[in-house]
C-alpha cells in the first residue's frame, strides 16, 4: 500500500519552496514526482524591459547565492553583441570575484549537508569559514553577496595593493581549515554511514540526464566550462578540474569541497598574475542587432544566457536556463530504491538553487508555439 | 577518536567567533556600502543620479535636488559613481528599519 | 501526616519541582555548551525557563482529525510517570522517598512510559510526519530498550538485591561500580542517548527530515509539558546512572562543613550529561535501520559479555 509523503513547498528541509510529492511503501520509496514554479517571479519578461544596465542588476538578483556566475553570463552575452571586449585587468579581477563567489556557495552547501544529516558542529564550523570568504568580499567591493563589481565592458572598483595581504591571510586560513574537513568528512564513521552509497548517480544515467557541474563530476563526467570554453582569465590560468568516480553523496561533497581548495589556487595565481591597465571600456547603451548565447561555469554548473537583441536599448528577448533546473531530473534515479531517511541529503546533494529555477514556459501543443507566461497571465489562467 | 573531537574541545577554550550585537558592532571595510546622501551644497542637479538608478529609487523634491527612497534603493552605488562633483556618498549606515516604509527617505 | 510529606515529596523535593528546576537547568547549561563547542555564543543558561513560560502563554490547537483524548493526556502522563521516578531514585541519602523491595523493576517500567506516551501522541496527531516519527521510535525503542534492562539487571546481581537503596549501600562500601562493570558502564551510557533522543540517535525526532516527528502537532501549553516530561526524563535518566554505577548521593564533610549527599548527586548527574552533550555534538545523524544494527550487534555484545562475567 502506497503512501504518500509531501516534501514541501514549506519543509525544513528546503531553503526555498518546491514540491517533491514521494511515494513510499513502509521506508521505501517507490516513485517521485517533482513540481516546480513556485518561486516564479516573471523575470524574463522584466528583462525585456529595461535597459542593459537596468538589466544587469536584475539578473544578478536572480540567485542570492551566485549572482557573480549570473552577471558574468548576462555580460558574456551582452558584451558579444555589442562587439564590445573587456580589458585584461577586468578580466583577471572578474576571475578573482567568481572564484571568491564559489568558495563561498561551496562552503554554504557542505554546511547545509552537514545541516541535513544532523552533524550541526560541522554546519556552524563549516559557515564560520566561510565568512572569512565574506569579509573579503565586503572589503574588496563592498558588499557580501551582491557586490555588483561588474559592470559592462569590465569592473567597477579596483584591487588596491593594500588590499592584498588581508586576502592572502585569508585564504591560507581558509584552506588549512578546508583541508582538516576534507579529512573529517572522508573518515567520520557517522558521515560514511549516512553518505556513502547514498543517493548514487551512475556515469551514464549522469550524461543521459544531461547533469552539470559538481553533481555530474562527481559520478565522473569530465566537463568544466572554464577549461572547455574558456571566458574571463580562465585561458591563462592553470587548474586541475576535480572529478570522482562514485557519484554517491559523498563524492559530491567531496568534489566540492576540493573545488574550494582549487579556487584558493586560482586566487593566488589571478592576483600575482594581474596585468596593469584601465578598469572598463565604454558602453555607449545601445547595441545592434543580433542574438549571443553566454555560458559560464556557475557555481551549480553550467549557466545560459541567451539574448536575441533588435536593436536599441533594450534586448526584444532574454532566456535563463540554470543549473539546477539541469540537474533536478536527476533527482529521481537518486531517489528512487531509498528511503525516506535520505531524502533531504540526496536533495540537498545536488545543490539546489530553487530560487534560480522557475522560468515557466508553456507549449502549445496544437500549435507548436511556445512562449514564456507572465505572472498576470498565470493568474489569468488560474481562475 | 573521531576526528573532529579535538575541534570541539579546543573551540570550549577559545572566544567565541560570534559577537553579541548589538552591544559590540564588528567594524565595517571602506568601501562598504549603505545609505546615500546628498551633500546639497555641492549639488547641480543635474539629474544623472536618478536616470541611472537601477530601480528607479531616486526622485527630486521641490529645490530640484535628489530624493532617495530607501524602500527600493538597492545600495549598488552608481548614483555616486556617476555625480560629477561626487556629492552623494554611501554611508556606512545599515540600520534603517522603520515602522513605515513611506517615510523611509534619505536627502 | 503520611499524605502531607508524600505531597511535599511529589510536588516539590525530589518530585515535580526539583526535578523540573534542575531538568531544564542541566539542558539550558547542555545548550550553552554545546554552542561553545561550535565555537558561537548561544543563548543564555535560563532559555529553557524563558522558552517553558512562553509556551504556556501560546494558543492550544488540536487538529480537527486528531484523537483528543489520546492527544492531550499524552504529555500529562509522561509527565506523572517522570516525577514518579524521580520520587524512586535516591537523591539525598541512600534512602529514595518510596522505597518497595523490588523498586528497579518498576523504574524500567516507568521510564518506558514516557516514551509509549510520546509515541502515543503521535500516532493520534493526524500527521504523516507524526505517524512516521512515531513508527520510528517504535523500532528505536525496540533497539536500546534490551541493552538499558540488561545493564540494570547486571548491576542488580553484582550486588544480589533489586533494590536501588541496596546499591547504593553496596558502592559506599566497596567503591563504584564503574569501576567493576566497565562495560555495563559503557553500554548503559550509549542506550541513555538513544532514550534521551539525542545525536546519534534523535531518529524519531529529526528536524530536517520529517518536521518535528511526534511532536510535529503540539503546541502551546501541551508542548511545554512535552518538553518538562523530557527534562525531567533526562535528568532521571542520568540520575539512575548516577545512583547505579557511580556512588549516588554521598555526604562528605569538607572542612568540618557538613555537605549532603544531593549536591555530590547533582555534580555526578551534570558529569554524565555533560558527557553525553560532548558525544552529541561530534557524530551525525543515523537512520533507523544503522542505529538498530549498531544497537544489536555491538552494544547488545557488550552488555551481555558483562552480564555473563558477573553471572559467571
Amino acid at each position: 500500500m502506497s503512501f504518500v509523503v509531501p516534501i514541501g513547498p514549506q519543509h525544513p528541509a528546503l531553503e526555498e519552496p518546491e514540491h517533491f510529492r514521494i511515494e513510499v511503501k513502509g521506508e521505501e520509496i517507490v516513485d517521485v514526482d517533482i513540481r516546480l514554479g513556485y518561486v516564479h517571479r516573471g523575470i524574463e519578461e522584466a528583462l525585456s524591459k529595461r535597459t542593459y544596465m537596468h538589466g544587469l542588476f536584475l539578473a544578478q538578483r536572480v540567485c542570492g547565492i551566485c549572482p557573480v556566475s549570473h552577471s558574468l553570463t548576462f555580460l558574456r552575452a551582452v558584451e558579444e553583441v555589442a562587439g564590445i571586449e573587456c580589458p585584461d585587468r577586468a578580466r583577471y579581477i572578474r576571475t578573482i570575484g567568481a572564484e571568491l563567489e564559489r568558495i563561498h556557495s561551496h562552503l554554504l552547501f557542505a554546511g547545509i549537508a552537514a545541516h541535513e544529516i544532523g552533524f550541526t558542529t560541522l554546519f556552524m564550523l563549516f559557515w564560520r569559514d566561510r565568512e572569512l570568504v565574506l569579509d573579503l568580499r565586503e572589503m574588496l567591493w563592498g558588499n557580501r553577496i551582491h557586490s555588483s563589481e561588474t559592470t559592462i565592458g569590465g569592473v567597477r572598483w579596483d584591487i588596491k595593493p593594500n588590499q592584498v595581504p588581508k586576502v592572502l591571510r585569508n585564504l591560507a586560513a581558509l584552506e588549512k581549515e578546508v583541508k582538516h574537513y576534507i579529512d573529517v568528512v572522508g573518515s567520520d564513521r557517522t558521515i560514511l554511514a549516512r553518505c556513502a552509497n547514498i543517493g548514487v548517480l551512475t556515469k551514464q544515467m549522469a550524461r543521459e540526464l544531461c547533469a552539470v557541474g559538481p553533481t555530474a563530476r562527481a559520478s565522473g563526467v569530465n566537463w568544466d566550462i572554464r577549461r572547455d570554453d574558456p571566458y574571463a582569465a580562465y585561458d591563462e590560468v592553470p587548474f586541475k578540474v576535480i572529478t570522482e568516480r562514485d557519484g554517491d553523496v559523498l563524492a559530491k561533497i567531496l568534489v566540492r569541497l576540493r573545488e574550494v581548495l582549487e579556487s584558493i589556487r586560482i586566487i593566488r595565481h589571478a592576483l600575482d598574475a594581474m596585468p596593469g591597465g584601465p578598469l572598463r571600456t565604454e558602453f555607449k547603451g545601445r547595441v545592434q542587432e543580433g542574438e549571443a548565447t553566454g555560458r559560464v561555469e556557475a557555481n551549480r554548473g553550467e549557466l545560459l544566457y541567451y539574448i536575441f537583441s533588435k536593436g536599441g536599448e533594450k534586448p526584444e528577448r532574454v532566456r535563463i536556463r540554470t543549473p539546477t533546473y539541469a540537474n533536478i531530473p536527476t533527482v529521481k534515479p537518486m531517489l528512487v530504491g531509498g528511503t525516506i531517511a535520505e531524502v533531504p541529503i540526496v536533495l540537498a546533494s545536488i545543490d539546489p538553487c530553487f530560487a534560480c529555477t522557475d522560468r515557466v514556459t508553456v507549449v502549445d501543443r496544437n500549435t507548436g508555439k511556445s512562449k514564456v507566461v507572465t505572472k498576470a497571465e498565470l493568474r489569468r489562467l488560474n481562475k | 577518536m573521531p576526528r573532529i573531537q579535538l575541534d570541539v574541545l579546543k573551540n570550549l577554550l577559545r572566544k567565541p567567533s560570534t559577537v553579541k550585537y548589538p552591544h559590540f558592532k564588528a567594524e565595517l571595510p571602506e568601501r562598504f556600502r549603505g545609505k546615500p546622501i546628498n551633500d546639497r551644497e555641492r549639488c547641480i542637479s543635474c539629474g544623472l543620479c536618478a536616470k541611472v538608478c537601477p530601480d528607479r529609487a531616486i526622485t527630486y523634491d521641490e529645490e530640484k535636488k535628489p530624493r532617495f527612497y530607501l524602500g527600493l534603493c538597492i545600495y549598488c552605488g552608481r548614483c555616486a559613481e556617476v555625480c560629477p562633483v561626487k556629492s552623494i556618498t554611501m554611508t556606512k549606515e545599515f540600520e534603517l528599519a522603520t515602522y513605515n516604509k513611506y517615510e523611509a527617505v534619505s536627502k | 501526616m503520611e499524605v502531607l510529606s508524600f505531597l511535599l515529596a511529589y510536588f516539590v523535593f525530589p518530585g515535580l519541582l526539583f526535578a523540573s528546576v534542575f531538568g531544564l537547568l542541566f539542558m539550558g547549561i547542555d545548550r550553552k555548551v554545546t554552542a561553545h563547542m561550535q565555537h558561537r555564543i548561544g543563548p543564555p543558561v535560563w532559555q529553557e525557563f524563558i522558552d517553558f513560560g512562553k509556551l504556556l502563554g501560546k494558543e492550544d490547537i488540536t487538529p480537527a482529525a486528531a484523537q483528543g483524548v489520546v492527544f492531550t493526556l499524552a504529555p500529562l502522563i509522561a509527565m506523572g510517570a517522570a516525577i514518579t521516578v524521580m520520587l524512586l531514585l535516591p537523591i539525598n541519602s541512600a534512602q529514595p522517598a518510596l522505597t518497595s523491595a523490588a523498586d528497579l523493576i518498576v523504574i524500567i517500567y516507568l521510564l518506558n512510559i514516557p516514551a509509549i506516551c510520546v509515541m502515543l501522541g503521535g500516532y493520534s496527531s493526524a500527521s504523516p510526519f507524526g505517524a512516521v516519527g512515531a513508527s520510528r521510535y517504535v523500532v528505536q525503542l525496540f533497539s536500546y530498550e534490551l541493552i538499558f534492562i540488561v545493564t540494570v539487571l547486571t548491576a542488580a546481581v553484582k550486588v544480589g538485591s533489586l533494590s536501588i537503596g541496596d546499591i547504593i549501600t553496596y558502592q559506599a562500601h566497596n567503591g563504584w561500580l564503574a569501576f567493576k562493570l566497565p562495560l555495563a558502564t559503557a553500554a548503559i551510557v550509549v542506550a541513555a542517548q538513544a532514550k534521551l533522543l539525542r545525536v546519534p540517535f534523535d531518529i524519531p525526532e529529526a528536524e530536517s527530515e520529517i518536521v518535528h516527528g511526534p511532536f510535529t502537532e503540539y503546541s502551546g501549553p501541551k508542548l511545554g509539558l512535552m518538553r518538562l516530561a523530557y527534562a525531567i526524563e533526562l535528568f532521571a535518566v542520568a540520575g539512575l546512572i548516577t545512583a547505579l554505577f557511580f556512588g549516588g548521593p554521598v555526604a562528605h564533610t569538607i572542612a568540618g562543613v557538613q555537605i549532603p549527599g544531593v549536591v555530590s548527586f547533582l555534580i555526578k548527574t551534570f558529569a554524565i550529561v555533560l558527557f553525553t552533550t560532548n558525544i552529541r555534538n561530534i557524530a551525525a545523524r543515523l537512520r533507523i535501520d544503522q542505529a538498530m544494527k549498531f544497537f544489536w550487534t555491538i552494544i547488545a555484545l557488550i552488555a551481555i559479555v558483562n552480564l555473563i562475567i558477573v553471572v559467571l
